[in-house]
């Protein structure tokens, strides 16, 4: 490591902060230094707390503890307009523009140039000029163009313009290439280099290691919420980034199923949509198969195409053999698919009615017939469904806002087990849940597939996946790049094929 | 038991508003204290009869109005499609001749009641399909129905022969010389509706749709024809209050049922009906009419100028939502 020992304080340091959620501790006494124009890159898996510490600096989150300070002096920063004040910038993944306003309008949106609320659009237009050229942003010409007629390149420009109109020092790009061409991309750094000779400090995260080693000055890595250290960018090779990655000693708290895989429940034969391309794969009764990718890879759109709920364009699937047509979420859940979805509260349950009301929704066929409903019989599917899962709530009539998120997580996976499906689909089912009903989940999970079900397991925890997969798919930008099992598999492989670093290697 | 206490506060503000009437109440006005007396028949039986009487046609539109409204639509064209219901019906009674014909009877409340479904259904479809808003989709075919209705007899009302004593009776008959059949027709619809909602498959569905729409979809509900069939039952509804209205006039008034959509909105607001979609019952939305009702009653008997009657219902509908999304948070 090698120590700071510029004359001039940081620009910014993070000293021992601390942020948790719950029973999560997302950051763990992390250390961070910024100095003044450099490019400092945020490396780490998801969920190992970039984003969390992305948030503490916005002041979206507010640390449980440790000290923020800007040029020495202590910042608190507790909401977004003391971000502001501090210079501190933040350019999403998701661009927050308005698309129907033009290019100089966006730039000063909220700050308009102007007199007794009316809007003086000549004095906006010429400051945005002016602003645009002394960033040096060549590629935007026409400040009065609308934001949705700009690439995604160009409007991440407009982001970068808007920030440094308010004079950011320090900015913040969250994986900003992600859907950039190589030459945007390469404009794009250009950009940050000389926003670098300027005096302004960046903080620039991705997952793409060649891309960070080539822009960064320094990088630190982040692993479970902890820094793992600093290094000189120049020092470094992508093998030893992956390796500080992923180089945990892997947990064995999670337990992985005995392996005794019984006839093959699903069968994908190159399976394509807009998102998916050409995926085939198979699963066994009793089988775990993990698709590892990184978010935002496109393995969420997999899951959905084969519950029904996009559209498949090519390809087929096959339940025990026998060729199946699912185009909509009825077809899937009758050939025996179950998907607990991604995102529990918009996808999941319907969050501001009854635990009781949500297990027995998929089963109101068993329990109304003919318009006579059996209520016993549901309170019986209901009863299964929380004993079974062993979900802590007080009355079945509760909302189910008002549990947490384990326990939300429970009722969602265990409300399909009235009957058991074959072939269950888990999208990430341990995100947002604290370690205790982690554990819990994949005990539920493992005690399903010793009992013949079939599951195919999609989480962004590597870990995660390789402990409890008994085969691993390495999934990236829509595609199975290879299939094998968990135990032939290091982590470190699998991140060098998640992150492009052995592009050109089989695993 | 939940929604039995959900309702208390609903039946006290009948009984209040049954009393206020009545008994009068004091107030203050620019030259000090009065106390206006009340209205002396109020509670007379005829008078009480005479209410749920004007209550039943929006209750029957309140009740798909409830619908729509669970599933997170609304449905704006039901004044219009009452007014076309009405007019297309007349105008093939009127074909049927100068006597009383049964056959022509049928064919004319079956036709009307087609017209009806098939706009019912051509909403729930451009809803479930097309990402167009449910307020929109609906206040184009409210333009449509009112255009259509209008073509009836050049826009002039269609006066119903005194020979229709079937189609009439529908209207302004009694039962025992007691029951209005409006009203009859109105209960029984109540308990169709109620038994639909809280007692089906369906009514499951629609509650999950409402709640979470994304979610819904996961769970396997089947939206279109979910959809669909919400928006039908709501026209097939206002097809039935269509028919009774026009015969309460004793003619098709192309013009008829301006608004009438948004008293339907109210009644199954105030009787705690989420805008959101996901909360709502029958009962609620019965016992909403019926506040509306007795208010709009005892508005008129009063003798309060009808630019007031505006006033106080909208005053009433803000007091009403606001206490219930307080009471729900």
């Amino acid at each position: 490591m090698t120590e700071a020992t510029a004359a001039a304080a940081p620009l910014l340091k993070l000293h021992r902060v601390t942020k948790r959620f719950g029973g999560v501790t997302a950051l763990d006494n992390v250390d961070f230094e910024l100095r003044r124009g450099e490019i400092h890159a945020l490396l780490g898996e998801n969920g190992a707390g970039k984003s969390t510490l992305i948030n503490v600096l916005g002041g979206i989150h507010a640390p449980d503890a440790g000290t923020i300070r800007i040029d020495a002096r202590p910042a608190a920063v507790r909401g977004v307009a003391d971000a502001d004040r501090y210079g501190i910038r933040i350019i999403h993944q998701e661009l927050s523009l308005a698309p129907n306003l033009s290019v100089a309008e966006n730039i000063y949106l909220g700050r308009e140039p102007g007199r007794l609320g009316l809007l003086n659009r000549r004095a906006i237009f010429a400051r945005a000029k002016q602003l645009v050229a002394s960033l040096g942003l060549d590629e935007i010409r026409d400040v009065r163009a609308p934001v949705r007629d700009l690439s995604v390149a160009h409007q991440q420009l407009v982001e970068i313009a808007r920030a440094l109109s308010c004079r950011a020092r320090i900015l913040v790009l969250d994986e900003p290439t992600s859907s950039l061409s190589e030459a945007e991309t390469e404009a794009l750094f250009a950009t940050l280099r000389r926003l670098r000779s300027q005096g302004v400090g960046i903080i620039y995260i991705s997952h793409r290691l060649e891309e960070i080693i080539r822009l960064a000055d320094r990088i630190t890595v982040l692993r479970d919420g902890r820094s793992i250290g600093t290094q000189p960018a120049r020092c470094v090779d992508q093998h030893q980034l992956v390796r500080w990655m992923v180089g945990r000693e892997i947990g064995d708290h999670f337990l992985r199923p005995p392996c005794n895989p019984g006839k093959t429940a699903l069968e994908v034969r190159r399976l394509s949509n807009a998102r998916v391309r050409d995926v085939s794969f198979s699963l066994r009764y009793g089988e775990i198969l993990g698709i590892a990718g990184l978010v935002g890879a496109g393995r969420s759109e997999l899951a959905r195409a084969l519950f029904g709920i996009d559209r498949i364009d090519a390809g087929e699937i096959r339940v025990d053999g026998k060729p199946v047509r699912i185009t909509r979420p009825r077809h899937a859940l009758d050939a025996g698919i179950v998907l607990v979805p991604e995102d529990r509260k918009l996808e999941g349950l319907v969050m501001s009615h009854s635990v009781s009301f949500n297990t027995a929704l998929p089963w109101v066929a068993d329990w109304i017939r003919a318009c006579v409903p059996n209520y016993r019989r549901r309170r019986e599917i209901v009863r299964r469904a929380i004993s079974n899962f062993a979900v802590k709530l007080a009355d079945p009539q509760q909302t189910v806002d008002s549990l947490s998120g384990g326990n939300q997580q429970k009722v969602l996976v265990g409300r399909w087990m009235e009957h058991r499906p074959k072939i269950l689909i888990l999208d990430e089912p341990t995100r947002g849940v604290d370690v205790g009903a982690r554990e819990e989940m994949f005990s539920i999970i493992s005690s399903l597939v010793s009992s013949g079900v079939a599951v195919l397991l999609i989480s962004s925890d590597l870990s995660e996946v390789i402990n409890v997969s008994h085969r691993i798919a390495v999934y990236r930008r829509g595609r199975i790049l290879c299939i094998a099992p968990a135990e032939s598999i290091s982590p470190e492989a699998i991140m060098e094929q998640l992150t492009g670093a052995g592009e050109n290697e089989n695993c | 038991m939940k929604t039995a206490k959900q309702m208390v506060p609903l039946l006290l503000a009948i009984v209040a508003l049954q009393v206020l009437f009545r008994f009068g109440v004091p107030y203050v006005w620019l030259d000090g204290f009065h106390w206006w007396p009340g209205i002396r028949n109020f509670w007379l039986p005829e008078n009480q009869i005479d209410i749920v009487q004007q209550v039943s046609v929006n209750a029957i539109l309140a009740f798909g109005m409830t619908l729509a409204i669970l599933i997170g639509g609304i449905d704006l064209s039901v004044g219009a499609l009452l007014a076309l219901v009405g007019t297309t019906t007349v105008y093939l009674l009127g074909i049927g001749g100068q006597t009383q014909n049964p056959l022509w009877l049928a064919i004319a409340v079956l036709a009307g009641l087609a017209v009806a479904a098939a706009f019912g259904a051509f909403n729930g479809l451009c809803a479930a399909k097309t990402r167009m808003p449910p307020f929109i989709i609906t206040l184009a075919t409210m333009l449509i129905a009112r255009g259509c209705a209008l073509r009836y007899n050049q826009g002039r009302p269609m006066h119903i022969g005194d020979h229709e004593t079937l189609f009439l009776g529908l209207g302004n008959g009694r039962l025992f010389g007691v029951v209005p059949i409006p009203v009859l027709v109105m209960l029984g619809l109540f308990l169709l509706t109620a038994v639909l909602l809280h007692r089906t498959r369906f009514g499951q569905y629609v509650y999950a749709m409402g709640g979470n729409r994304q979610a819904a979809r996961f769970t396997g509900v089947p939206m279109v024809p979910v959809e669909i069939l919400v928006y039908t039952i709501c026209s097939l509804l206002t097809g039935i209050a269509g028919m009774i209205h026009t015969a309460q006039l004793y003619s098709a008034e192309p013009a008829s049922g301006v608004g009438f959509e948004l008293d339907a909105i109210a009644a199954a607001v105030v009787g705690g009906t989420s805008f959101t979609g996901g909360r709502g019952t029958m009962i609620g939305t019965l016992i909403g009419a019926v506040i509306i009702g007795v208010l709009n009653k005892g508005l008129n008997q009063a003798g309060v100028h009808y630019s007031y009657q505006y006033i106080v219902k909208g005053i009433v509908i803000l007091i009403a939502v606001y206490l219930d999304v307080r009471r729900r948070r």
